[in-house]
Formats: C-alpha cells, structure tokens, sequence
C-alpha cells in the first residue's frame, strides 16, 4: 500500500485536475462525434446507412476486362463496395431506383483494343445523390485506366508478345499478376515522362434520388467510428502529456524531486491517471458507438481494453516528445504539430479505406495507424482476433516498454530544465 | 542537522556558490542574507539535492544528500522560493498531495493538516480553490505544504518575498513556532529586519561568498559599534581629505558613505567641513546588518 498511495495519490490529483477543467473532457468527447457525424453526413444521405454497391457490366468479358473489374474487388475498394456483375439491363433499373453508387460499362473489344494499343472508352454512371462514394469509384477507376494506358505505351513490345499467349490462353492467372507487378514498378519510376492516357472515361450521371434503403453492410460511419475514438483518444494523450511540463514550469516536479518519494510514484501516477482518463474516453465513446451502430455487445469489453492500451502506447510517445523539448513552449508546439499527421494519416478524419493506397500505406506505420488497423480488421472486417491484433499488441507493448524507461530518465532531466 | 561544506555550484564558467561552510542545529535559525544573485537559492537548491554541488558535502541529519538522498529526504522540507502549488485545487487537496508525497496518510495526515492550517491561519479558506487566494496567502499555503511531515530540518527560501505585513507576521511566528519545537532552519532573505528578528547566527553572502558570519551581536561588532553617515550632494571638487579622520567606505561624485561613532554629535562638525551647497541630504544609520553589508561590499543590500 505504502508504494502505491503516492501514484494514487498523484493520479487522483490529475484526474480531479482534468475534470475539474470540465471543458478540455468535454472537446475530447465532442469534436470526434461531430467529425463522424459530419462525415457520415458528406457520405450520403441516411446518416451513415448507405451502401457502396459498385455495379459492373462486362460486355467483352475478356481477359483484360476481368483483370480492369477485379481491381475493384482487391484492396480498400472492397472494403467500402460490393461490386456486382451485372447486365445492362439489371444496371440501369437499379441505378434509376438509386440502389448503386455507380455503374461501370466495359465495352465489348475493350481487352482487344488495349491489346491492339487502341483508343477504348469505359463509361462511368454515378448516382448524383452520393457524393464521397462515387467520387472514390471515379478516382479508382482513373487509376486504373492510367496504368492501363502506360502499360500500352510503354510495353508496346510486351504486350505484342502477350498477345498471342491471352489469345490462345496458354498462360494463368498468377503469371498475368507477376508480369503486371513488374510493369507497374516500371511505370512508377516513368511515370513523369509520360503522356495522357488514350483511354478516357465517359461519365453519365443520372437525375434520381436514391430510396432511404439500410442496409447492414459495412457503412461509412462505422468504418469511421474507431478512427475517431482514437481522435478523442490522441487529443486526450496530446494534454496530458504536456501537461507534464506544466508540472514542471509551476514547481511541483522539482518540489517533488526534493520529497523522499521522489518522481518515481509521480510518474506511475500519471501513467494510471492517463490510462484511468482514456478509459473514460474510450468506453463513452465506444458505448455511443456500438449502439449507434449496431455493433454486437460482446465486442465491447475487447474494444475498450484494446483502446485503453492504444491511447496509452500515444502517450507514452507524447510524453517522450515532450520530455525531450528545451521549453514547456516548444514541448507544446510539437505535440500540436505531430498531432495534426497523426489524425489525418493515422485514419480518424478519413478512414484509410477512403485514402489512396499510398497515403493508406503511410498510415499504416503510424503508431495510432496501425494500432487503429489492428482494431478494425477485427471488428469491422471480421478478421479472427489473434491475426488481427498480434502484430499491433507486439509493437504497442514493446513501445510501452521501452518509453517508459526512456520517460523516467527524461523527468529526472526535467528538474534541471526548469 | 543541516551542513555544508565547502560547497561550490558552478554553471559553465560562472560560479555561483564558493565555498559555503556553515552548520544549522536543532532549534536553531540560520539565516542566509544577500543581494539578488547572491547565490542563496542555489545553495538552499543545492541542499535539497535539485541541484549537483560542484564540489564539496551538504548531509541532512547525518545523511548525505547525495549519496543517502531518501534518508536525507526524509527529515528535510522545503520551501521553494517561487509557489510550487496548484491553483486549480484547493487548499486542503494541496496539503493532502504534499503530506502523501511525504509519506503521511490517514489520521496522521488529516490531523497535521488541520494543526498546520492553523498554524498559517488558513483553516478559514482551506475548502476554497488556490486561484481565489491572495498571493500572501498563497505563500502561506506554500509554506505548509512543507511541514506537513514535521521535518527536523526547514529550508526556506524568501518565503516572504511580496508579502502583505499580515501574511508576513503569519509566517514568521510559524517559524518562531517551528524553531521552538527544536527544527532546524535555515532561511534565506534580502530583508534584514526578518533576518535581525528570527536568526540566531547568519551568514552574509555575495556574489557566491560568504563575506562575514557569526550571531547578530558578532556581526554588529565588525561595525565597531560605529554608525554609517551617508552624504549626498556635488562632491566633485571636494578633496578626500576632507574627511582623513574618518572610515571612509565610498566616494563618488554625488555621494560619500562613512563610519563615524556616535555620528549624531558630529554632524555639525562634519557638514561644516563642505562647502555651501555642496552636501544636499544626510542620512545616519545605527550599526546593523544593512550598515554592514555595505561597509562590507560598498553596495545596498537592496538595489
Ligand atoms: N541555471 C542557471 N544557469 C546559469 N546561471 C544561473 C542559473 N541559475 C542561477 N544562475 C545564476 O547564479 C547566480 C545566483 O543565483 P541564485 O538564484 O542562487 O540567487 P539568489 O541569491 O537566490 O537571488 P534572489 O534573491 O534573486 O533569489 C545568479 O547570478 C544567477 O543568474
Ligand atoms: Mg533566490
């Protein structure tokens, strides 16, 4: 007990500290759920119940047309649309009843005709009433239709001897893959000296509204939902961090250096006062989620004790940072500085699944990137839990570790700073 | 109880303690008196152990600040010179966070708090947020904040700095208080009316040094038991030897300092020495501490 009252103790002061401050909790709590619901607002009508359902209508049904509407099968796309193959009658009545984000046309001689290196058309139809989910089937497609056009300028010659082996289909798929990967790495170091693509995009767009249709597919909203707990979760990590330095800069830390308890129990307070003032956060938040979102109650638990863990792991490094800085001023202007990245590449503004690949990837190595990921993969994508999280708890608790020594040698430091 | 030796604190080339030597013992107030800069809080920091000495000892009831720092810790409190207290909690939730920092909980501590509370004169505001305390208060907060745990050894560094003369007269019998229960003090200040009125020994200190200690009698003695004239005026044609017969500290341009005895008796005598004119004000002052310290250094005390 004689070890654990001055943590308690500390802990208590900060958490009595931070509510007592009442509105710094209260914007923690409240510009996460405004951001999910104004982004599940710009996704669509229906407050987040809408469905990307991407239809396709393959009319050359060719090699080259599978690889083209299988693109949007792979990858985030397949995490946002279900993409169904469909026939242009089928297409056109469920784009007028608005029941689909968008509706591609590949037309009949199109895998010909990239064979043949000659100008094609895909056709676009977008369903005005949405607008991110369209526009991101648009932005795939554009992608796609440029590698396409790069591949046929570049590897004239390659596709002149692929030709024949697709023609008489003496290949499979796994060979196509290979050589593609290759060309593509090709195409992104070219990439500047080439010119625009042959292939163009028709668009189409149709004057109807959709039908208030909810259905219970993976939505907007719940796609955004975790990221922004972990924005309430990271603004929270963000105070409490530099609040450290103003421990410092008032002179309780160097007081305290001067007590037989010494900074030890100090720092344990703070990281169970951290970890008490997340789990506040986290559990809120969560509770409001999975009601809002339907989510199954036994997640909960799993979900709150595995953000708990993240906003700890973001501290943790917050409060390195902090340590690190000469000043209390320059300390806080850094953590704001890193904080703004974390949010927009870490996923909480807009899921990864809406960012392009790159910008997704970048996320990924984020420490609230991939800890979100982890996160996701198991309650949105269904993955098993031990696959899902096993990497992300690895890393988090070896970050753990290793900043909490880090951050004990760095508040000794502290006092002769101030 | 509380001792240093030949303590030094260098920061790069600038040194701002030397060679500090002196012993507070129980139930004794030891003053530490100097100008700003003088180097009190960092031997008083030094003490406490928030700062490295450069060179020398400094050992709490026995135990070595650096090399027995818990046990030291443990009889030792501190009063920072500037408020190390949270505004944004109440008296009472401050008290309680230092007492536990010190070790203290349950009945033990909620008894302390209340006696302390007294002691400081603010059991009336205890329940009230720091933030709607008057700064003398707050100091007083600060000061309870340390002797919470009854340490045998109190440092205090100006804990009357920008005080009200209530606040102030709180303070200083609750070190009276403190001293007569057998604590040893030392206690830093620029006020040498606090330093005449608590310390039974004191050391002067300046620019890092002490310059001269001993009991209040001791040090008046250095005086001779002379009085300080100080001369203001034109003295830029007068001649030093005007005044050959005299101890004389300074001599400017607009003002001359020196020691006479029994100053008073002689001032016709002297101002008759100077031409029409040329002395516009004198003042005399009676052997003490702020009369030393500039026969010591040439300089006030205060600037
Ligand atoms: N961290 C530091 N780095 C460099 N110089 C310092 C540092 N801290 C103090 N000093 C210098 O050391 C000298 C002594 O400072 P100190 O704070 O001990 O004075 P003091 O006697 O307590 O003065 P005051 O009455 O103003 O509190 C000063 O000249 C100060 O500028
Ligand atoms: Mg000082």
């Amino acid at each position: 007990m004689g070890k654990l009252s001055m943590p308690l103790s500390v802990a208590r002061i900060r958490i009595t500290r931070v509510l007592r401050e009442k509105w710094g909790l209260i914007s923690w709590l409240a510009i996460p759920m405004i951001i999910v619901f104004l982004m599940s607002l710009i996704a669509g009508t229906g407050g987040g119940q809408l469905t990307g359902r991407l239809l396709i209508t393959d009319q050359d049904n060719s090699v080259v047309s599978n690889f083209l509407s299988g693109g949007f099968n792979q990858g985030p796309m397949a995490e946002i649309f279900t993409t169904e193959l469909v026939d242009e009658q089928q297409a056109a009545t469920l784009m007028e009843a608005g029941d689909a984000s968008a509706w591609i046309t590949i037309p009949e001689g199109f895998g010909q005709a990239f064979l043949d290196n000659q100008p094609t058309r895909l056709q676009l139809v977008k369903n005005p009433a949405q607008n991110i989910l369209p526009q991101m089937v648009e932005t795939s497609m554009a992608l796609l239709v440029d590698a396409a056009t790069y591949l046929q300028i570049i590897f004239s010659e390659e596709l002149a001897v692929l030709k024949p082996m697709i023609e008489e289909s003496q290949f499979n798929d796994a060979e196509l893959v290979v050589l593609t990967l290759g060309v593509k790495q090709q195409i992104d170091r070219l990439e500047e000296t080439l010119f625009p693509p042959q292939l163009e995009l028709l668009e189409k767009p149709i004057e109807q509204l959709p039908d208030e249709t909810a259905q219970n597919q993976i939505t907007f909203g719940l796609l955004m939902f975790p990221g922004a707990i972990f924005m309430a979760l990271i603004f929270a990590a963000n105070a409490l961090a530099v609040a450290i330095w103003d421990d410092a800069s008032n002179g309780v830390i160097p007081r305290l250096a001067a007590t037989p308890s010494a900074l030890g129990g100090y720092f344990n307070g703070q990281v169970m006062s951290a970890m008490a003032l997340l789990g506040l956060l986290a559990t809120v938040l969560s509770v409001l989620g999975s009601w809002y979102f339907n989510l199954p109650l036994s997640q909960l638990p799993l979900m709150i004790v595995w953000l708990v863990f993240s906003g700890l792991v973001i501290w943790m490094l917050f409060t390195a940072l902090a340590l690190l800085m000469p000043t209390a001023k320059v300390a806080n202007i850094t953590i704001n500085a890193t904080t703004f990245p974390l949010l927009m590449l870490g996923g909480s503004f807009f899921p990864m699944e809406s960012m392009p690949p790159w910008l997704a990837g970048m996320g990924q190595f984020l420490p609230n990137g991939f800890l979100l990921k982890g996160l996701k993969d198991w309650m949105v994508r269904g993955e098993a839990l031990t696959d899902a999280l096993w990497l992300p708890l690895l890393l988090g608790v070896a970050i753990l570790l290793m900043f909490w020594v880090l951050n004990r040698m760095l508040l000794n430091q502290l006092v002769h700073k101030v | 109880m509380i001792k240093t030796e030949q303590l030094s604190k260098s920061y790069g080339q600038f040194v701002a303690a030397e060679d500090i030597s002196f012993e507070v013992q129980p139930g004794e107030v030891f003053g530490l008196l100097g100008p700003n800069g003088a180097g009190k809080s960092t031997t008083i920091n030094c003490i406490s152990g928030l700062l490295k000495p450069s060179l020398g000892e400094v050992s709490i009831n026995g135990y070595s600040v650096l090399s027995e720092a818990v046990k030291a810790k443990q009889s030792l409190g501190l009063v920072p010179q500037d408020l190390a207290i949270y505004e944004d909690l109440t008296g009472q939730e401050n008290l309680n966070f230092w007492g536990q920092a010190y070790g203290l909980s349950g009945r033990q501590l909620k008894d302390r708090m209340s006696t302390v509370l007294q002691q400081v004169g603010l059991e009336s505001r205890a329940a009230d947020l720091v933030s709607t305390y008057s700064g003398g208060m707050k100091r007083r907060l600060n000061f309870a904040c340390a002797i919470l745990h009854e340490p045998r050894a109190l440092l205090l560094d100006e804990p009357t700095v920008g005080v009200d003369p209530q606040s102030r007269e709180h303070l200083l019998s609750a070190v009276e208080n403190l001293k007569s229960t057998g604590t040893a003090v030392l206690y830093t200040t620029h006020y040498m009316e606090e330093a005449e009125r608590l310390c039974d020994r004191l050391a002067i200190i300046d620019h890092g040094k002490i310059i001269a200690s001993g009991t209040l009698a001791e040090l008046r003695s250095h005086m001779g038991e002379k009085d300080l004239i100080t001369l203001q005026g034109d003295f830029s044609q007068v001649s030093e030897q005007v005044l050959s017969d005299f101890e004389v500290i300074e001599w400017q341009d607009d003002s001359i300092r020196f020691m006479a005895a029994d100053a008073a008796s002689l001032l016709s005598d002297i101002l008759s020495r100077f031409g029409k004119g040329q002395v516009k004000q004198t003042a005399v002052q009676q052997a003490n501490l702020e009369s030393l310290f500039i026969k010591l250094t040439g300089r006030e005390l205060r600037d």
